[in-house]
C-alpha cells in the first residue's frame, strides 16, 4: 500500500503514465506503444498546468481589478471544458469511471433500458467529474461512484430520448450524442418551444443564422475571442494600453495552447479507448443499437455555428446579469456551441427561438457554477492543477445541473437554489422524456 | 509534393484526435507524405487555404472550396474502409 501512496503523492502526471503503461500492457499494446501512450497523456498533464498557470496568472489579476474598479462580481475565471477535463481525469474517480461507465452501459443494454451503445470513452470524464465532486464534497467515496453511476444512466437516456432530434435535423441516423452540455441542456428547449408556439405573433418569428455566418465568422475564431476579451479586459482592469495588448496575446496564446495539450491526454487514453469500442462492437452492434458519439458532431451545423456566434459575446452579458456571480466566462466561449447545439435542433434551426433557450441554459449554467467555485476549486488544488489562493470555475461540467443537483444532493446542502434547479430541471427532464415517448419530440414540417 | 489534410471536431481535442491518428496510421501504411493537423470547426475559415482535404467529424454543410469529408466512420468504427478510400481519392489526385 506504501507503493500506491507513494505514486499517488508524486501526482497527476506520474500516476496517469504508469496506471496507463499497465492498462496498455493488459491490453497487450506491447511495451512500446504502452510506454508512448503513458508518457504521452502526463506531457499533456505538464501541458494543461502550464496552460492553466498563463490563464489564471495573467487573466486572475486582470479579472479581480475589473471586478473591483466596476462593482462587478467577475473575479473567478472559466476554465472551461477543456481546463476540466484534465481535473476529472487526474481524479481519484478519473480512470475507475471508465470501466464502471461502461458496465453501467452493459447493464442497461441487457436490460433493454437503454439502445445507446457508448463507445465515446473520451466524454466518461463528465460522470468522473460528477463524481470526483460529489466525493471533494462529501468525502465519501463511495457516494462519489454513486454520482458516476447516476450520472451515466442519466447520459444514456438522453441519448435515447434525442434519438429523433439526431436523426432528423443533424441526419445521424443510428448515432446517438448522450453526453455533455448539449443533451443534459437540451431538455430546457422542449417546453420552451412548446410555449414559443403557442404565444401568437412571437410563433411565427423565425430567424435563419446563415447571413451572420458570413459577416461575423471571423468574431468566432479562438484567437481573435481571446485577443479581443483579452484586451477588453485588460482597459476594464484600468491597464495602459500596451499593458492590454500583452493580456490580449496571452489569452489569444491559451484558447490556441488548450487543445493542443489536451488533446494529448485524448491520445494517451486511445488504446483504452480502442479496446473498448472494439470489445462494444463485438457484442453490442446492428440496427437496433445506437452508437454514442460526442457533441462534437453537432457543432459543423451552420445554424450552430451562427447561434455560437451570438452567444459569446451574450453569454458575458448574461454572466454580468447573474445576480451575486463571480464567474467570468472564457475557456467555454470557444465552444460555445456545445450548450446550445440540441436546442438548435429542438428549434429546427429557428435562431430566434435559440437565442431565448440558449439565454435560460446559459443563465442556469451560470448561476450553477458560481455556487460551485469552492468545491471545483478545491478538486483543482488537490490534483495539482490550481495554486493555492486561486480560484477557479467551467460552465462546462461544473455548471451542469446533474453534477450539481448530485453534489448538493449528496452533501445534504438543500437550499433554495437546490429546489429551484431541481423542479425546473426534473420538469423539463420530464417533459422531453414524454414527447419522446410520444415519438413527438421532433415532428418534421409538412410544408415550409 | 508533401499534402496538407485538416481534421477538425468541435473542440479540437476529442474525435480529431482519434481521426487524426487513423488518417496518419492509414497515409503511412499508403505511402502518401502529408501533414496532418488537427483544428476546431470554427478555425476551417482561415486554415483551409493551405488545404488539400478536410476531415471533419462534424457534418459541415458550408462549401469550403477544398475537398471535405465526412469523418464519423473513424469514430464509429463503421464504413472505415469507404472513408479511407474517399480519402485516399482526394490525396492521389
Amino acid at each position: 500500500m506504501a507503493v500506491i501512496q507513494y505514486i499517488v503523492d508524486l501526482g497527476a502526471s506520474v500516476m496517469l503514465p504508469i496506471v496507463i503503461f499497465i492498462i496498455g500492457l493488459l491490453l497487450r499494446q506491447g511495451v512500446g506503444k504502452s510506454l508512448r501512450s503513458g508518457i504521452t497523456i502526463g506531457i499533456g498533464f505538464i501541458g494543461i498546468g502550464l496552460v492553466v498557470d498563463l490563464l489564471n496568472q495573467n487573466l486572475g489579476p486582470a479579472a479581480q481589478s475589473m471586478a473591483d474598479n466596476f462593482n462587478l462580481g467577475l473575479s473567478v475565471v472559466d476554465l472551461g471544458w477543456p481546463g476540466t477535463a484534465p481535473m476529472a481525469w487526474a481524479s481519484s474517480m478519473g480512470l475507475i469511471a471508465i470501466p464502471i461507465a461502461i458496465a453501467v452501459n452493459i447493464i442497461m443494454i441487457l436490460l433493454r433500458m437503454t439502445k445507446v451503445v457508448n463507445v465515446d470513452i473520451w466524454n466518461i470524464w463528465h460522470m468522473a467529474f460528477t463524481g470526483a465532486i460529489v466525493y471533494v464534497a462529501t468525502g465519501n467515496f463511495a457516494l462519489g461512484i454513486v454520482g458516476v453511476i447516476v450520472h451515466a444512466i442519466i447520459a444514456y437516456k438522453l441519448g435515447d430520448m434525442f434519438g429523433q432530434v439526431t436523426d432528423k435535423y443533424f441526419g445521424l441516423e443510428g448515432i446517438a450524442i448522450p453526453h455533455g452540455t448539449s443533451s443534459y441542456m437540451g431538455v430546457f428547449a422542449t417546453p420552451i418551444n412548446d410555449l414559443l408556439d403557442r404565444i401568437p405573433g412571437i410563433n411565427k418569428i423565425n430567424i435563419d443564422g446563415e447571413k451572420i455566418e458570413q459577416k461575423m465568422g471571423p468574431f468566432g475564431e479562438p484567437t481573435i475571442i481571446g485577443a479581443i476579451l483579452g484586451f477588453i479586459i485588460g482597459l476594464l482592469a484600468g491597464y495602459e494600453v500596451g499593458q492590454a495588448l500583452q493580456l490580449a496575446i496571452q489569452m489569444a496564446a491559451v484558447m490556441v495552447l488548450m487543445p493542443m495539450v489536451v488533446k494529448l491526454i485524448m491520445q494517451g487514453l486511445l488504446p483504452i479507448s480502442d479496446a473498448a469500442k472494439k470489445m462494444l462492437d463485438k457484442r453490442f452492434s446492428g440496427s437496433n443499437f445506437r452508437i454514442g458519439l460526442d457533441p462534437a458532431l453537432l457543432l459543423g451545423d451552420s445554424q450552430v455555428i451562427s447561434a455560437s456566434l451570438l452567444f459569446v459575446p451574450l453569454t458575458i452579458v448574461i454572466a454580468a446579469l447573474v445576480p451575486g456571480n463571480q464567474v467570468l466566462p472564457f475557456g467555454d466561449l470557444a465552444t460555445i456551441g456545445f450548450f446550445v447545439a440540441m436546442a438548435v435542433a429542438i428549434h429546427k434551426g429557428n435562431l430566434f427561438r435559440t437565442l431565448i433557450s440558449g439565454s435560460v441554459i446559459m443563465f442556469v449554467t451560470i448561476w450553477i457554477s458560481n455556487q460551485m467555485i469552492n468545491v471545483q476549486t478545491k478538486l483543482g488544488q488537490n490534483v495539482g492543477l490550481v495554486d493555492a489562493g486561486d480560484r477557479v470555475s467551467s460552465l462546462d461540467q461544473a455548471g451542469s445541473p446533474i453534477t450539481y443537483l448530485l453534489t448538493k444532493g449528496l452533501s445534504v446542502e438543500m437550499g433554495i437554489g437546490f429546489s429551484i434547479i431541481l423542479v425546473v430541471y426534473v420538469f423539463c427532464f420530464w417533459y422531453t422524456f414524454r414527447k419522446y415517448k410520444k415519438q413527438t419530440l421532433y415532428v418534421e414540417d409538412d410544408q415550409e | 509534393m508533401k499534402k496538407n489534410v485538416i481534421v477538425a471536431c468541435g473542440g479540437a481535442v476529442a474525435t480529431s484526435t482519434v481521426a487524426a491518428e487513423k488518417i496518419r496510421e492509414l497515409l503511412k501504411r499508403e505511402g502518401i507524405d502529408a501533414d496532418v493537423s488537427q483544428y476546431r470547426v470554427n478555425e476551417l475559415e482561415s486554415k483551409k487555404d493551405n488545404a488539400d482535404l478536410i476531415v471533419t467529424t462534424a457534418r459541415v454543410t458550408k462549401d469550403l472550396g477544398v475537398p471535405v469529408i465526412h469523418g464519423v466512420a473513424f469514430i464509429s468504427g463503421i464504413g472505415v474502409e469507404k472513408t479511407e478510400q474517399q480519402i485516399l481519392d482526394v490525396l492521389r489526385k
